[in-house]
């Protein structure tokens, strides 16, 4: 287990130095196009050049940048609003308990994706605008994973004295509850991290991302999707950058708990 | 039993109604009016009001949800703002394509994965190997596997066709081989987490009673595993099934625009980036009804295989 989380963390490493060092890695401009389309993987170009002729490995490198920011800033959304709601259903329990549950089975039923496409087809794909929607549609595991662990830690012995001492409830859920779930949040961030990726690279292969010209990992694979048989790594490349970001996110999640 | 799943059906209406209400308020606030965008930017005021009028959206709209809702149920969609074809008719005969693509997707995946987690010999290379497929399933999205598949097995080795749909009318053959990369795009995610329930819950069962009674008998141990371990370890797969079916969803919408199959996902993306509203409205309907109905389905099997629990 921990040989795994170390992959993933090391995954993730490398995925965060090549978004913040992106323009020392590589001299080329992500947004510029020149005359070398459709070029395939040379000692100039990694991983080729693109229809327009931009570099593609100095896209793929920027792109990370996208991703990160949407990937990290919506599990931030997520466990935000699903950390509050779950701690209040699980301690709380009665009416709040009741509408919480409904509220939760009510959008983890629903199609995440599919919702996402629906708002943000709606409010426009800007990076905020990402973070939110992406968030949004992903709370909801994150409200049901703390309320199922409050649940349990609410019947231990420790958490009946305090509430026998005259503890006040928040002071509870911050000195008794909170240290007892902050991994399980945190392994789930890492998750949601993952699935947020993998979502807004969804949505962007969809024609659903930030538009051009930001580099951006799911609209690059679209893009390349149609130059496939001339060349492969216009839409390898970054397809590939997303699975193994995805995959490091997850692994670290997977092992924390 | 029966009076049962009605009462779970008449127990969905509510939220459906909940659900569209919300889908249909949001849609038009946001989107403002669909006719502006019809006629684009430099369309002028009076012909925008003019066509607000001939589509009524000029009304409140909580009357025209219910005047759409009312004629929903009617079987009237209204019409295609691109194709002004009627929704109904482009909606219904894409269903049918989505539901056999889903139904291969999830029948691979949960064979897949009880198969293979039950063969009883070459244990750990095969643990090894299906944990590796399972991570692998889990984090490559729909759409890379799916290029990727498409890269390998239509352009470099051209054993299969790269993309389209063949009708089951035009030859069983060509209609399978069409479905053989999307079906594997689909189930992978699904084989990943699937593997992972299996195995844990097919652990647990291998530990018990009768399974060693059943090795004390003189069983074969591939007759022990198929036959007493797996039907006694498929219960939470069941579950887990009935769990993901949104998660489905959202695969068969990427799996469908990748391989151009005409199926309800596909149609979905077109509305959206077309701002196509009465077909996007009436996807979202099928999609969500769709989905709550084949939870619905879970449940009910979930009863069937497992008549200790009750269905309340």
């Amino acid at each position: 287990m921990v040989a795994t989380r170390w992959i993933g963390l090391s995954v993730i490493v490398l995925v965060v130095a090549a978004a913040v060092f992106a323009p020392y890695l590589t001299s080329y401009d992500p947004s510029r196009s020149s005359v070398d389309f459709l070029q395939g993987a040379s000692a100039a170009h990694w991983l080729g050049t693109d229809d327009l002729g931009r570099d593609v490995l100095s896209r793929v490198l920027y792109g990370a940048r996208t991703s990160l920011i949407v990937g990290i800033g919506a599990a931030l959304v997520a466990t935000l609003l699903g950390v509050p709601v779950g701690l209040m259903a699980g301690y709380l329990g009665g009416r709040v308990d009741v509408v919480a549950v409904q509220l939760i089975d009510l959008f983890v039923a629903l199609p995440g994706l599919v919702l996402a496409l629906i708002i943000t087809a709606m409010v426009g794909a800007t990076l905020e605008n990402l973070m939110f929607v992406l968030g949004f549609v992903m709370w909801p595991t994150v409200a049901r994973l703390v309320r199922g662990q409050v649940l349990n830690i609410r019947q231990s012995v420790y958490v009946e004295a305090a509430i026998a001492l005259g503890g006040r409830t928040v002071w509870i859920l911050w000195a008794h509850i909170w240290p007892n779930i902050v991994r399980v949040v945190a392994a789930q961030f890492a998750i949601t991290v993952s699935f947020a990726i993998f979502t807004s690279a969804s949505l962007s292969f969809l024609g659903l991302g930030v538009p051009p010209p930001t580099p951006d990992w799911g609209g690059m694979v679209r893009a390349g999707f149609d130059f496939l048989a001339i060349t492969p790594l216009m839409s390898l490349g970054p397809g590939a950058a997303v699975a193994v970001t995805v995959f490091g996110f997850y692994l670290l999640g997977s092992t924390i708990e | 039993m029966l009076t049962l799943i009605i009462r779970r059906i008449l127990l969905l209406i509510p939220n459906v109604i909940l659900l569209t209400a919300l889908l249909f308020w949001s849609v038009s606030a946001l989107l403002g009016s669909p006719v502006a965008m019809m006629l684009g930017q430099d369309a002028d005021l009076e012909s925008i009001a003019a066509l607000n009028a001939k589509y009524g959206f000029d009304r409140p709209i909580v009357v025209q949800y219910a005047d759409w809702i009312w004629s929903a149920l009617n079987g009237d969609f209204g019409r295609s703002y691109t194709t002004q074809q009627s929704v109904a008719d482009a909606v219904l005969p894409r269903i049918p394509v989505s539901l056999e693509l889903a139904g291969w997707a999830i029948l691979l995946a949960t064979l897949g994965a009880t198969v293979l987690n039950s063969i009883p010999v070459a244990r750990r290379a095969l643990t090894a190997m299906n944990t590796g497929l399972s991570v692998v399933g889990i984090t490559v999205p729909n759409f890379m596997l799916g290029i990727s598949l498409i890269y390998l097995f239509s352009v470099q080795l051209g054993w299969l066709p790269t993309t389209g749909w063949v009708d089951w009318s035009d030859g069983v053959g060509a209609h399978l081989l069409h479905l053989i990369m999307p079906t594997v795009t689909l189930s992978a995610f699904y084989f990943g987490s699937f593997t992972l329930v299996y195995r844990a819950e097919y652990r647990a069962t291998y530990r018990q009673m009768f399974i060693k009674v059943a090795r004390a008998k003189g069983l074969t141990e591939s007759r022990v595993s198929f036959k007493h371990a797996l039907p006694n370890s498929i219960l939470p797969v069941i579950t887990f099934m009935g769990l993901s079916l949104g998660q489905l969803t959202g695969g068969a919408v990427v799996t469908e625009t990748v391989f151009s199959i005409p199926g309800v996902g596909r149609l979905f993306v077109d509305s959206i980036t077309g701002h196509d509203f009465p077909v996007m409205l009436a996807v979202g309907m099928v999609i969500i009804v769709g989905v709550m109905l084949m939870n619905l389905l879970a449940d009910v099997l979930y009863t069937v295989v497992n008549p200790q629990i009750s269905l309340d």
